[in-house]
């Protein structure tokens, strides 16, 4: 359960201030797959940088599991975002030189998960996003699609509660991105892991559970999918399902 | 992210960027380089001149004089000076103070030295080898027993005991001289020939008793002449041995040498009647018993005697050593300090290369510590390859060197100018890195203080 809790944030001094958010305040139920949509300034990407405690608001609070990461020290956020949390960018942000394995190595050599722990943990999230023939290959002779994998592999890769993806699609043609749409919701279905995407595309968007809508720092609207919409959703996620059951 | 992970990551970015890092550890190279061959260098000074005066001098030894200024060379003394009828003037025109008898009586004395042995300075008319009317001028010295002499032909006391007091030493060039001159075949023969020595008593004032008589002998232009003329005196000697000179013979001399008794009755019998009579530059002489030289030549300058030992030596020799030696260290730390700066610049266009990359590893919860952490180990590789590189040159060619510089020296087989250990390389690789992670202190810190969010966003 994720409480954003009256979260203002602003940018710039006296005469010059630029409110990114003003007030902001939703839940996100666990397990739930959340678009946050709003069109570029609208304050959507800062509203992810503070949800992961990569930005600091001045008011509000950001209660995760019940507990206000805001108050955290530095540290302790620094911890949670290593065992608790992922990303996925628009740009991916692939080790261009580094081989697929030490890409996606790295988060769990941030998380302190020790060597032997970790080659299995590696391999199988390379294998769930089907880059297991890759392990040794360059990021950077990667495709754009298989490099936005390589970022969802390095994102799974530590079983995170929450997964934050900006943008996942933005950079792909649109066969591309419908893969990497489906393998996010299959693992959110299949992990339960709270999956919250930073868009401004609807289409995508409406495969989420909960539409929450920003413009200019304020909640203009919250949706919830139809269940009939639900039911197109499912139809969807064929593809990722059967997928897994190819991991399985 | 614990250190092994982040050595190895920071490792993996340096080979990512090979051309560059090669680069700027050269400039670290050139330092090491350059400390390793004066640690090299001063390592073997030290080495050759231990063995040049551990083989060579007794560690008992004293050299005692009675100026100090025969050990610093004397001061330019110029202007009006106290006459001293004790003190001779040395080539540079240095008036030297001398010892008298008295004062060899009183060392003689002393229970803290044994063995007390004036230097005597003796000059001979000429000396004949036996077969032969041809005559030769050399030096005479006596046979100095404190010091480690080796012989190419014939046998040699060992260390500490002198020779015979009818036996004769000469160095091997003088031998070669004789084979030169026809006197002799082959060096070697000179061993068991007889020499004899001609010295001459100095002229003297006659006394008026001597003059009459002269005058009333039957011939009396010779009786004069006999009686300022001086007296000549032959002392003849078996040659023992001929010495040579090695590279290690800190003291060789190029004297015929005989036992110091006889030195001494030649030198009392050419210098009657002069100034120089019982007076000598310097006695050598051997601290008794379980004495230390060092609490000897303190007890000596309280005397009033100046002396040096074996050891204060070796500490002439090491301080030219050290003061060359530092010479070149100091040219290597200037090279290192100009690679600091390298490392710097280097670093800081490698943050900001990886903008992106840093961000990335804080969003994924990289604490700012670890990232510093990352960018220090990466300047502590450069400084690692640097030196291990520069030390790795130096070290080889050194060695590939080394026959040569010997032999150009002639320092002598066996010895080598550079000597290198693995310890201080060790420490000098490890202090280089300590210099390297310093220089990338401000860089690491620019990496750590990098807002993620500024550094994610994308154009």
């Amino acid at each position: 359960m994720i409480e954003v809790r009256s979260v203002s944030k602003t940018y710039g001094k006296k005469s010059n201030v630029f409110v990114a958010l003003d007030d902001v305040s939703f839940e996100i139920p666990d397990g739930a797959s959340i678009a946050i949509l709003g069109k570029s300034g609208s304050g959507k990407s800062t509203l992810m940088h503070a949800m992961s405690g990569l930005d600091r608001p001045e008011k509000g609070q950001i209660v995760v599991d019940g507990e206000d990461i805001l108050k955290l020290k530095r540290k302790a956020v620094d911890h949670f975002r290593a065992t608790e949390m992922s990303f996925i960018f628009q740009s991916f942000f692939v080790q261009a030189n580094e081989t697929c394995y030490d890409n996606v190595s790295l988060p769990l050599e941030i998380a302190r998960v020790p060597k032997r722990e970790r080659k299995e943990k590696v391999l199988r999230a390379l294998k769930a996003v089907e880059l297991d023939d890759k392990i040794k290959s360059k990021a950077r002779n990667l495709s754009g699609g298989q490099k936005q994998r390589l970022a969802i592999a390095r994102a799974i890769v530590n079983q995170p509660k929450i997964l934050f993806a900006d943008e996942p699609t933005g950079n792909l043609d649109s066969t591309t991105g419908e893969t990497i749409e489906n393998l996010l919701f299959a693992y959110n279905k299949k992990f339960g892991t709270t999956l919250i995407i930073v868009t401004h595309d609807d289409d995508l968007a409406e495969k989420c559970d909960i539409q929450i809508r920003i413009k200019d720092g304020k909640i203009e609207s919250t949706t919830k999918s139809k269940p009939s919409q639900k039911a197109t959703k499912d139809g969807a996620h064929k593809v990722p399902l059967g997928h897994h059951r190819r991991i399985q | 992210m614990k250190r092994r992970d982040i050595i190895r990551r920071a490792g993996r970015s340096l080979r990512q960027a090979k051309t560059r890092t090669l680069l700027t550890s050269f400039a670290i190279a050139v330092g090491a380089f350059t400390l390793t061959v004066s640690l090299a260098a001063g390592e073997g000074s030290r080495q050759y001149a231990n063995k040049l005066i551990g083989s060579n001098i007794n560690p008992q030894a004293l050299f005692i004089v009675k100026d100090k200024n025969f050990f610093g060379g004397g001061q330019s003394q110029s202007g009006l000076r106290d006459y001293d009828p004790n003190a001779t003037t040395n080539r540079a025109g240095v008036a030297i103070k001398q010892l008298t008898q008295d004062d060899v009586t009183k060392l003689q004395k002393r229970s803290d030295l044994t063995d007390v042995q004036p230097l005597y300075q003796l000059t001979i008319k000429y000396l004949v080898v036996a077969g032969s009317d041809k005559k030769f001028t050399a030096d005479v010295s006596r046979y100095d027993d404190t010091v480690r002499n080796e012989s190419s032909s014939g046998s040699l006391p060992p260390l500490g005991q002198q020779i015979g007091d009818d036996e004769l030493v000469m160095p091997q060039s003088f031998a070669d001289t004789l084979v030169s001159e026809n006197v002799i075949k082959n060096s070697a023969d000179i061993i068991g020939k007889k020499i004899t020595l001609t010295v001459t008593k100095p002229s003297q004032q006659p006394t008026d008793a001597q003059i009459k008589q002269a005058l009333t002998s039957k011939n009396p232009t010779a009786a004069i002449a006999q009686l300022t003329n001086g007296v000549s005196k032959d002392v003849s000697f078996v040659v023992s041995a001929l010495t040579k000179q090695s590279s290690t013979n800190l003291s060789f001399t190029s004297a015929v040498q005989i036992a110091p008794s006889q030195a001494q009755q030649l030198f009392d019998y050419t210098t009657l009647g002069t100034s120089n009579y019982q007076k000598y530059a310097a006695v050598t002489a051997l601290a008794s018993g379980s004495n230390k030289p060092e609490d000897v030549k303190a007890a000596l300058a309280q005397a009033g005697y100046p002396s040096q030992t074996a050891h204060d030596l070796q500490n002439l020799l090491f301080t030219i050593v050290n003061i060359l030696q530092g010479i070149v260290a100091g040219f290597g730390v200037l090279a290192l300090f100009a690679s600091v700066f390298g490392i710097i610049n280097t670093q800081y266009i490698s943050v900001l290369e990886r903008t992106q990359q840093i961000g990335l590893m804080k969003a994924l919860g990289m604490p700012n510590k670890d990232v510093a952490k990352l960018f220090r180990y990466e300047a502590a590789w450069i400084g690692f390859l640097g030196g291990v590189i520069g030390s790795g040159v130096a070290w080889g060619v050194g060695t590939a060197l080394n026959p040569v510089i010997t032999d150009k020296l002639s320092l002598g087989t066996g010895n080598s100018l550079l000597i290198f250990q693995p310890l201080p390389v060790i420490i000098l690789i490890v202090v280089l890195m300590l210099i390297a992670v310093v220089a990338g202190y401000l860089p690491a810190r620019k990496a750590a203080k990098l807002d993620p969010i500024e550094a994610l966003r994308t154009e």
